[in-house]
């Protein structure tokens, strides 16, 4: 099944800069999760933040699991597409614990669903025990997972990720990299990996495309 | 763009957050074009008259106290500002913050201070006379004069170039300063020729303020008599009820301050210096022998000056009144001068945390917003009340009809008559003060929690009151305290606007002096004073989190 259609997109930060993004397409099928490469203003992080509806592109369509998200009448708005996303520097609201922030996307459930899916999440990510800490009292890995675990908890249709492993140590790198390739498995997500790094492309994504000046 | 695309962006854009925000807009530039329509109209008698006889004289007057106080504000801030910048010397950490104190004395308290003072039976000549048989020239000491009204705004306005220009030389100025030394050229040298060209933007920022503050004073020139356009205002209002020449002198005063606003955006072309941000903090050098004492006493003499001979002197007045003043109707004016400012500041806060908020997501339209929603900051007082006055009269006209069918009698003043006018004047004129602080909150928490908790599911209002507020907390509390205070400050919007026999601790006081009650006036100006150090304390506790 078709997940996500981007159709002929085009998207510039303002009228007088030349667009960071031309012309762009992509499809990806269920559990498809694909890498993004490019160097740094290849507008790969702006392609996630235009699917996820937090810039609008100028032209172009986008369809999420066969449901028009952007065309040249709809906009739908971030809260209502359905996309998760893991933030570069995770953006844990640090005025909540790991188990409200983990919440946060829940409120359409009722009370025993949610503590439901909270156990779930904690047991994917691995990270029993910790629902009390502040994102602040966590090591960088355990707040990716944090992140993680937040952004699958709404069981998103895609997930999206700007350079997950920016912010860790480079000898935790490998391990997070393989423990981030289960996790996503185990939940069958359809994600996209965004990085400017080949070998985080290559650890977990089955498919790649790059952008930027480098194609 | 065709039609769709533009349907299309507001979609992604508007919301309630938009409309509460356009109807802020609204409620600020009301009044403003009531003042600037006023040009237009056909003008009466009196107008020909003060514009024959009186007008030249007001310019010429604010032009002179404008000129005067802005060049001596801006050296003696700059000056104290690279001492306490760059040198070491005795009682110099006590100075740093210090200096800063003349702020939080309102220039028309410090004037009747001063005069009193000053005066023959003050207590400077009568010390001299009895103790030292000497009796000063009563010239030399006449503090109600154009000379006198520069002293006063001066000293206690330089606060503002100090307090914008010595972090600026503390923390961005050190890599200049100490290539300017490695290069071989004496401090002084460095002072005139990199210092003072640098920190230019920071000293006429902090000029700039002490402009506006001069162009919409009213009470320390008419207690010392000196005619402005500001004064002008409350005489054609106050002494022949002439709304129409008062607003026609407020839309010239308004083309006075838009001239101010244009010079100095002329004097910034073509200079913007790209400074390093990233900047180690400057190492003072340590001054000793007579150096260190020159600074001192300089440092010492504008303290004096500024905050502790003035406040040595209410001190004094106060104990002599406290028993006939500390009572019942002193707490009623208390009460009323809280209830009007707390009420005012929480309308200002709900209306820029809505503003600011709309005002993130960055475009033509949320810039206009927001220099729209801060405008009535540089606008003088007296022109916002008569904005006011002129919008509220004109409302209760069309209200007429209203009114008699609610059985209030043939064409009664409601609106114009009630605390609403003066709460809707504090909101206009000090928005910015609010905003100002709520936009720093919502730039230092950025985007990612607000475009975190939508991508989660949230739409724009949630995330405000689950992630936004949360976080800019500390942000709205120094706001509310910073506008509070101003508002408890403030006197000529308050002259203007109150209802009929309403007094707040700013309008008593300057009764009292009015009517040469002097000590009487000592408490309430002390309390102003209290209240006003709150903010300079709020001021420091954001510096020092800042540096951390």
């Amino acid at each position: 099944m078709n997940i996500l259609q981007i159709e002929n997109i085009t998207f510039s930060f303002s009228k007088k800069t030349k667009p960071v993004i031309n012309d762009f397409s992509l499809s990806i099928n269920s559990g498809e999760i694909v890498g993004v490469l490019g160097s740094s203003g290849s507008g790969k992080s702006t392609l996630l933040r235009l699917i996820a509806g937090l810039e609008m592109p100028t032209t172009g369509s986008i369809n999420i699991a066969g449901r028009p998200v952007f065309s040249e009448k709809v906009f739908i708005q971030p809260e209502n597409r359905g996309v998760g996303m893991v933030f570069q520097d995770y953006a844990l609201f640090p005025h909540l614990t790991v188990k409200d922030n983990i919440l946060f996307g829940l409120s359409k459930l009722t009370k025993s669903e949610r503590i439901t899916r909270l156990r779930e999440m904690l047991e994917l990510v691995q990270l029993e025990g910790f629902e009390k800490r502040y994102p602040h009292e966590l090591s960088g890995g355990q707040q990716q997972r944090v992140a993680l675990a937040r952004a699958l908890a709404p069981k998103p249709k895609l997930l999206l990720m700007d350079e997950p492993f920016s912010n860790l140590d480079a000898d935790l790198k490998e391990v997070i990299r393989e423990d981030l390739g289960i996790i996503l498995k185990k939940a069958n997500m359809t994600c996209i990996l965004v990085s400017h790094d080949k070998k985080d492309v290559e650890a977990i994504c089955k498919r790649k495309i790059m952008v930027g000046k480098s194609l | 763009m065709n039609p769709d695309t533009i349907k299309r962006y507001i979609r992604k854009e508007f919301s309630g957050w938009w409309m509460i925000s356009m109807i802020g807009a609204a409620v600020v530039l009301l009044p403003v074009l009531f003042i600037f329509f006023s040009i237009f109209t056909e003008p009466n008698e009196n107008w020909y008259q003060i514009q024959q006889y009186l007008l030249r004289n007001y310019i010429t007057n604010s032009v002179i106290l404008v000129g005067l106080t802005s060049l001596l504000t801006a050296f003696i801030g700059v000056t104290l500002a690279w001492l306490i910048a760059a040198y070491d010397f005795p009682l110099k950490k006590y100075f740093r913050w210090g200096l800063i104190l003349p702020i939080a004395i309102p220039p028309y308290i410090g004037a009747y201070t001063y005069r009193t003072m000053l005066s023959y039976t003050g207590v400077v000549q009568s010390t001299l006379r009895n103790e030292f048989h000497y009796q000063v020239d009563p010239d030399f000491l006449a503090v109600s004069s154009l000379r006198g009204a520069v002293f006063i705004f001066t000293i206690f306005l330089f606060p503002y170039v100090y307090m914008i220009t010595r972090p600026f030389l503390e923390n961005q100025s050190t890599a200049y300063f100490e290539n300017a030394r490695l290069l071989g050229r004496k401090p002084l040298a460095i002072f005139l020729k990199v210092i003072l060209p640098l920190s230019r933007p920071a000293i006429v920022g902090g000029a700039l303020l002490t402009v506006y503050e001069v162009l919409s004073d009213y009470g320390v020139t008419s207690y010392f008599g000196i005619h402005t356009i500001a004064t002008a205002i409350f005489q054609t209002w106050f002494g022949m009820y002439d709304v129409d020449s008062a607003l026609k002198l407020a839309s010239w005063l308004m083309v006075a301050v838009i001239g101010v606003f244009l010079f100095e955006r002329l004097l910034r072309k073509g200079r913007h210096y790209h400074l390093s941000t990233k900047s180690r903090p400057l190492t003072p050098m340590k001054l000793t022998g007579i150096k260190a004492g020159i600074a001192t006493l300089y440092c010492s003499i504008i303290f004096l000056l500024g905050f502790l001979i003035p406040v040595v002197q209410l001190i004094s007045w106060s104990i002599l009144t406290f028993e006939s003043i500390w009572n019942d109707s002193f707490f009623t004016l208390m009460t009323q001068t809280l209830y009007v400012a707390t009420l005012s500041t929480i309308i200002i806060l709900v209306i820029v945390v809505v503003v600011a908020n709309v005002c993130r997501s960055q475009s033509a339209f949320s810039y206009t917003l927001s220099k729209i929603i801060t405008s009535g900051y540089s606008i003088p007082g007296a022109i916002i009340a008569i904005g006011v006055l002129a919008l509220f009269i004109t409302l209760d006209n069309w209200l007429a009809p209203v009114y008699s069918s609610m059985g209030l009698g043939k064409a009664p003043l409601i609106l114009s008559m009630s605390i609403a006018m003066l709460i809707f004047g504090n909101v206009i004129r000090f928005m910015a003060t609010g905003y100002n602080a709520v936009e720093v909150g919502y730039e230092k928490m950025g985007l990612k929690f607000t475009e975190a908790s939508r991508t989660l599911g949230l739409g724009k209002t949630r995330t405000f009151f689950k992630v936004d507020l949360p976080l800019i907390k500390g942000a709205l509390f120094s706001g509310f305290v910073l506008t509070f205070v101003e508002i408890c400050k403030e006197l000529p919007l308050a002259l203007l606007l109150r209802p009929f026999n309403f007094e707040t601790l700013a309008t008593k006081t300057f009764q009292y002096a009015k009517d040469e009650r002097i000590h009487e006036a000592s408490i309430s100006s002390l309390l102003i004073i209290a209240i006003s150090i709150l903010s300079v304390i709020v001021f420091q506790m954001i510096e020092r989190r800042e540096k951390q």
